[in-house]
Formats: structure tokens, C-alpha cells, sequence
């Protein structure tokens, strides 16, 4: 009795996630899929998502491994504060987090009159995009350093300081190999969420193709113009990205 | 658990959705409304209630969303638009239960912030190069009504042959609806907009300008208004048609659309 219960609970929620997604997949011919995606619009937001994705996990990374080393490491007055604050993005509706960046960096923003000295305008371009995914992705890789730099053991970086490495050196041959796939895990997930990065682009970066049109501005926009199958074809990509994404992941929490 | 009981319950809950999927009677009327009809709509419906005891539930939204919507089989009473071609495309589905009658007309004009930033001060002055104007997409009623103006421009009053193709040169985004656009110019974000003039509500109206199209370029915006065959209850929703068409009026006139 209880197992017929817990077997139906189950698959009613295996169920409801596996037929959405067999919907995206049976509505298309392979050979409608492949015709919908070469598309020049869909094209352009492939590129334009390759792009933004790859700039954004790499201001993450470079930004986001100095701030999870220190939040695992360091004591300091405010480190708990600093640490929820680093993830509320994950937290935040999409709209908000749009508005948010609009009103900080956007032309009348709080940062607007600086950068306008500078003659820089963020809202509408490329650069807004990329804000956008690191804004709402980048706390999944500092979520993912933090926890692996504090569980790296730190006995062996003080026998490499002994054996007379660097602090530098230590950090990059012993506890960035230490927590490898940890980070390695962290990365893809930003990565895989920066690519689905929607209210944020939208409100902050606008929708133009080849400037800001993302993949998944194009779903949307294809689907009010009627235009179901492109729609289709770009988010069966996306799905195929999300799962190839988790199986990395999977991989990689394994060892 | 073994696999195959697993496999088995997943199949027959499969199976069953459909049977399950069925909306329910909710008792009011659902209204799918263009984002331009927000303020006059929600004003209306409340009135409508007050004198029917009907209650009705707004979703606004671009016109061809809401369109899209209606063919992908959302559960919809009335369909307002804010162009005949998307309310043509629910129609020639087969999802109208009568003909689809004109309600109210608008106007386009241009908005531009009170700041002024790309010292716009004519319609003219959007294909200037480097001034960055935010239109709705081309499928929006809204987008598409501001392109074929500019295209009647092209040449007229001193305009250039190809004013339409500098102006879409300047075009910085192409935003989902009109309210959108109307939010990205009142925050300052853009130079210029292309929106109706009833989107100027006065939440905005002291953070933009208001520059008119010439009159030759200026095609009023005509929105039909239909029930869906879907509706449960049709004659609630025909009720709610025929009083937007008679005393709802008033609120339209009130948020400056034009009469039918």
C-alpha cells in the first residue's frame, strides 16, 4: 500500500517534468529542427549566446574564485553578510533583478552619470547582456569555490608552503587542483544559467538580434510571432544544453 | 520499488492528463486585453461588475502574445486587440464565436524623456544618426503601426526617400509591448519611443515629452473586440463586448482613445 503510494507519488512528479519536455521533442522532425535552426535569426542568437555565455563564465571565474578563496578562508567583520548577499541573485524574480541593474547602471542610474563621463551606455548593448548573466549566474560558481576551497584540506597547502612555494603557487597547484571538480561543477552551472538568463536581458539589455537577442528572447519573440516550430527548435537546443549541463555535473559531484 | 511498478504509474499518469487538463468553470469573465487598454479596461471592468455582478479578470499583454495564446488553447472569454491582424489570426483559426467588432481607435505618437538626452524635438529627428530609439517589435501591433508610419514619411515634408530604413538603423531595442517602451523612455533609457497616445497616462505624462506624427502618417490604431467560442458562459461575455461598446466608453474616452 505504502509502495503503491510512494510509486505513484513519484511518478506523478516524473511525469509532469518528462512530458513538457517530450512535447518540445515530438513536435519537431529532425529535419524540421535542423531547417528551424538555421534560420538567420536563430543563428545570430546562437552566436550571440555562445558569446555573452563564454565572456560572463570568464568575468565570473576570474571575479568569483578570489571572492569564494576569501569567504571560505577569511574572517572578517560582515563576512556572513557579504556571503548571503553574494547569493540573493539567485533568489531574486528575473523582473526585479532587470530593474535593479537598470537603475544602477542604466543611462539615468545611479552609475549613469559616471559612466556617461566616460561616454560608456550599457543599457541596450551587448555589455548589458553579459551584466545580466553574470548578475543572476555567478553566484551558483561562488556558491560552489566557497564550499570546495573550505572543504580543501589544508594540511597539504601548508606542506607545500614547507616544501617552499609561493602563496601564488600553492593556491594555483595544490588547492585549485584540491577542489577541481567542485569548481569545475560550478562553472557549468553558471554557465548553464547564464544561458537561460531572460528578465534580467530583457529589462536591462533590451531585445535587438545580434545585439541582445538571446536564445531565449528568441523562443519568446518567435512564439508571439506566431512562428511555433523555430520557437521549438531553439528550446529543444536549450534542453539538450540543461541536460548535457546536469550530466557534467553529475559526473563530476561522483568523484 | 521495483522498476517496472514505476514505469507502469508513470504510463497511466500520462495517459490520464488529458482527462485532467480540463479548466474549470471559474464564474467570471476572462478578458485578454492589449497592454495600451490597461488603465481604461481595468477602470471599465470595475464599473461592469458594480452594474452586472459579472465579475471579470484582465490579462494584458502584446496583442500577438495574447494572440499566440489563444491559438495554443488558453481559456479565454473576450479578446481585445490592438490591431485587426492579430485578431484575424484567431479568427481565421476558427476560435471566434461572432464577428469581431471596432471599439476604439488610437494614436501613435512619439515620446521622448523630459531630459531630452538625444535632443529629439521632432518626429524628424528619429532618424538622426546615433539617436537611439526603442520601438516594440515588428510583430507588436504597436511596433508594426510605428514602422508603417515611418515608411509613409519616407520622402514627405522634407523627410529623406528612405526615412524608414534610418530610422530602423537607430532602432535600439524591439521590446515585447507597448507599456515597455513607454517605460524604457520614462526611465530615460532611450532617446525616443513610438507608443499610443493613451500610453501617456499620467504616471509618465511629467517624465515625457509628446511629439506628434504628421497627420498624412499617422493611421489611427483600430481595436477589435470578439467573444472566443471557448467561452463557458457566452452570454456573460457578450455582455461585457456590448457594454464596452455602449457605456464603457466613457472610460475609453477618459484615457484619450478616440471612438470607434
Amino acid at each position: 500500500m505504502i509502495r503503491a503510494a510512494i510509486a505513484i507519488a513519484s511518478a506523478t512528479l516524473v511525469a509532469f517534468i518528462v512530458v513538457p519536455l517530450a512535447a518540445l521533442l515530438l513536435r519537431l522532425t529532425p529535419a524540421e529542427l535542423i531547417a528551424s535552426l538555421q534560420t538567420p535569426a536563430a543563428l545570430t542568437a546562437l552566436g550571440l549566446s555562445a558569446l555573452t555565455t563564454m565572456i560572463s563564465l570568464a568575468i565570473t571565474l576570474l571575479l568569483g574564485t578570489p571572492l569564494a578563496f576569501v569567504l571560505a578562508r577569511a574572517d572578517f567583520a560582515g563576512r556572513r553578510l557579504v556571503d548571503a548577499l553574494v547569493d540573493v541573485p539567485i533568489v531574486v524574480p528575473p523582473a526585479v533583478a532587470g530593474l535593479a541593474l537598470l537603475l544602477a547602471f542604466g543611462r539615468f542610474g545611479l552609475l549613469g552619470p559616471p559612466l556617461r563621463a566616460l561616454g560608456i551606455q550599457l543599457s541596450f548593448t551587448t555589455a548589458a547582456v553579459v551584466l545580466a548573466q553574470v548578475f543572476v549566474a555567478s553566484p551558483f560558481y561562488v556558491r560552489a569555490a566557497r564550499g570546495a576551497f573550505a572543504a580543501a584540506d589544508q594540511n597539504l597547502e601548508a606542506a607545500s608552503a614547507t616544501l617552499g612555494m609561493g602563496p601564488l603557487r600553492t593556491f594555483a597547484l595544490v588547492t585549485v587542483p584540491l577542489a577541481g571538480p567542485a569548481l569545475f561543477g560550478g562553472a557549468i552551472l553558471t554557465w548553464a544559467r547564464a544561458l537561460g538568463e531572460f528578465g534580467g536581458t530583457i529589462m536591462f539589455a533590451g531585445n535587438l538580434s545580434g545585439v541582445s537577442q538571446t536564445l531565449p528572447l528568441l523562443v519568446y519573440l518567435e512564439l508571439e510571432g506566431g512562428n511555433i516550430a523555430v520557437a521549438t527548435a531553439v528550446s529543444v537546443v536549450m534542453i539538450a544544453a540543461s541536460l548535457v549541463t546536469i550530466l557534467i555535473v553529475r559526473t563530476f559531484e561522483r568523484r | 520499488m521495483k522498476r517496472s511498478t514505476f514505469v507502469a504509474a508513470a504510463l497511466v499518469l500520462t495517459l490520464c492528463a488529458p482527462a485532467i487538463g480540463r479548466a474549470a468553470d471559474t464564474g467570471t469573465v476572462v478578458v485578454y486585453a492589449a497592454a495600451s487598454l490597461r488603465e481604461a479596461f481595468d477602470a471599465a471592468g470595475a464599473a461592469f461588475k458594480a452594474k452586472t455582478g459579472i465579475a471579470v479578470t484582465f490579462d494584458y499583454g502584446g496583442s500577438d502574445t495574447l494572440a499566440a495564446q489563444i491559438a495554443q488553447g488558453a481559456p479565454v472569454d473576450v479578446f481585445a486587440s490592438a490591431n485587426v491582424k492579430q485578431m484575424e489570426k484567431v479568427a481565421s483559426a476558427g476560435l471566434l464565436a461572432g464577428d469581431a467588432v471596432t471599439f476604439a481607435r488610437n494614436r501613435l505618437v512619439a515620446i521622448v524623456p523630459k531630459a531630452n538626452p538625444g535632443k529629439v524635438t521632432a518626429v524628424f529627428d528619429l532618424a538622426r544618426p546615433g539617436t537611439k530609439v526603442v520601438l516594440a517589435a515588428a510583430a507588436v501591433p504597436v511596433g508594426g503601426y510605428a514602422r508603417a508610419a515611418f515608411a509613409a514619411m519616407n520622402g514627405r515634408d522634407g523627410a529623406p526617400p528612405d526615412f524608414a530604413g534610418a530610422v530602423e538603423k537607430n532602432v535600439i531595442s524591439g521590446e515585447l509591448d507597448v507599456k515597455a517602451v513607454a517605460t524604457k523612455i520614462a526611465l530615460g533609457e532611450g532617446d525616443a519611443g513610438v507608443v499610443y497616445a493613451t500610453d501617456v497616462t499620467p504616471t509618465i505624462a511629467d517624465q515625457v515629452t509628446v511629439l506628434q506624427f504628421p497627420p498624412a502618417a499617422s493611421p489611427d490604431a483600430i481595436y477589435p473586440i470578439a467573444v472566443l467560442k471557448a467561452a463557458p458562459d457566452a452570454s456573460a461575455a457578450q455582455t461585457f463586448v456590448t457594454y464596452i461598446l455602449h457605456d464603457g466608453q466613457t472610460f475609453l474616452k477618459a484615457r484619450g482613445f478616440l471612438a470607434p
